[in-house]
């Protein structure tokens, strides 16, 4: 016989004027393998059908079941509740829309970052439907692959605490997202074209270094490296002419394969 | 290309505050090892201090010193929690996560706040009080400022330290793979740092 699990739910529909915001608790007993994705459906089965939340996949691929889990952001199908103490508290993620309860609208905020930094292969070569596809070297094609692999789940964008202060930050995840693009040789954009859409304070100088997008990815995604390299290069272009070359030089290389 | 205006004020602050950090960071490990000597033997720091008189780096050095604190204040402050609203955003963020990163930045802004205020006192006290001597040093001690250094000391080497880690975390030098070697040797030269800092207030203490 597992656990009696305890769950408080942060309930709320923006959408419903009876609604208000208040902790719902339910228990459950802990079956072995459980994860809060299971959790969650068995109390929608069992005890609530109007508890809303997202899910998709179950395997941590389709990243819909973001949620904050004990105070921390992370997936509902990638957690045990044996990883858990009895009692645990589920929030939705803070900084997307609220739909309800655990449910929030990730989408039109990717989208939204999404074209603030552009984030299409930008080229003037016409399309050819009857040429074969350009060769890339398999090195290269596993960089950009790796830069590729967030499933914007919204977990490092909810943990970040400069997004939480400052609505038009754009996050760790739309700079790994614009890199992706900067070593991709089919983008025609210039370093300087890139450094003008993340070279302010809504870019690469708003991040704080708190790390915590790091800490939370559930892919496990080196964001903070990505947004340092990319800050170092933008800094280090701004101050091209006062700081002698050499040292700007020896300083900029990243080994990263980016664009010099 | 959607063309934007080029922000380049603002991306040269960002390098400014780390080299004013990087450069401060220097002095304070510098200052803190010279005032460390007083351990081995205070004749040995009264001639350092009469060697930085004698060449001027005190008189011209002191208030150079001061100006980066405040050029480095004013430039990091752009990301201090100054808003209405946005501390306690903040902290509800930083304890319902429980990231030690998070926190760090947190120590960083309650640190340059003390560092800011008591450099300007430290820095005055001793400068309107030349020749720099271990004996009057033990006297200010001996008169208050004890307290004002059990506040000020591990300020300055929690602000140094950390700041040093953050400056290496946010441009991409410490990565993700080193960053507990990283985290390990820091904490071990704040360490050391203190105990010199105790071990100095203490031969100077004694002194009196």
């Amino acid at each position: 016989m597992g656990r009696t699990l305890t769950f408080e739910i942060f309930r709320y529909t923006p959408l419903d004027p009876s609604s208000t915001p208040h902790m719902q608790t339910f228990t459950l007993e802990e079956h072995p393998s459980m994860t809060l994705f299971i959790a969650l459906n068995m109390i929608r089965e069992t005890q609530d059908a109007s508890l809303q939340f997202d899910f998709c996949c179950r395997a941590g691929i389709c990243g819909s079941c973001g949620m904050v889990i004990n105070g921390r952001p992370g997936l509902a199908c990638h957690t045990q509740t044996a990883d858990l103490p009895d009692h645990i508290t589920l929030h939705p993620l803070p900084v997307f829309k609220l739909l309800g309860d655990l449910s929030v609208d990730t989408g039109t905020w990717f989208r939204n970052v999404g074209k603030k930094i552009e984030s299409w292969i930008h080229t003037n070569q016409a399309f050819d439907p009857n040429a074969q596809e350009e060769r890339m070297d398999n090195e290269l094609a596993t960089k950009i692959f790796e830069l590729d692999r967030c499933i914007e789940c919204g977990c490092c964008v909810a943990a970040c605490g400069t997004a939480r202060m400052r609505e038009d930050f754009l996050g760790a995840t739309a700079i790994n997202r614009l890199a992706r693009f900067y070593i991709d040789p089919r983008d025609k954009r210039t370093p300087a074209d890139f450094y003008d859409v993340i070279g302010d304070d809504r870019g690469v100088f708003g991040c704080m270094g708190l790390l915590a997008c790091d800490s939370v990815c559930p892919k496990k995604l080196p964001l903070h490296d990505q947004l340092g390299i990319m800050r170092r290069m933008v800094s280090l272009e701004s101050v091209r002419g006062i700081v002698p070359e050499f040292i700007r030089k020896k300083l900029q290389g990243c080994g990263c394969g980016h664009k010099a | 290309m959607t063309p934007r205006s080029p922000e380049l004020i603002r991306q040269r602050l960002d390098f400014w505050q780390a080299l004013s950090g990087a450069c401060l960071a220097l002095f304070v490990c510098i200052h803190l090892l010279l005032e460390g000597s007083v351990v081995l033997s205070p004749s040995l720091t009264d001639g350092i201090g009469w060697l930085l008189e004698a060449t001027y780096a005190a008189q011209l050095g002191a208030p150079c010193i001061l100006l980066l604190i405040i050029f480095h204040f004013w430039i990091a402050a752009r990301k201090m929690p100054f808003r209405a609203g946005e501390l306690e955003i903040f902290v509800d963020h930083a304890r319902a996560l429980k990231d030690p990163d998070t926190w760090l930045w947190l120590v960083q802004v309650a640190t340059a706040i003390i560092i800011l205020a008591g450099a300007f006192f430290h820095v005055y006290t001793v400068m309107t009080d030349l020749p720099i001597e271990v004996a009057k040093s033990s006297q200010r001690l001996h008169q208050g400022w004890l307290f004002f250094h059990i506040f000020f000391l591990p300020s300055v080497i929690a602000h140094t330290g950390i700041g040093i880690y953050r400056i290496a975390v946010k441009y991409g030098f410490c990565v993700k793979a080193r960053r507990d070697v990283w985290r390990r040797r820091l904490w071990i030269g704040m360490g050391c740092y203190l105990l010199l800092g105790v071990l100095a207030l203490s031969r100077v203490w004694c002194q009196g």
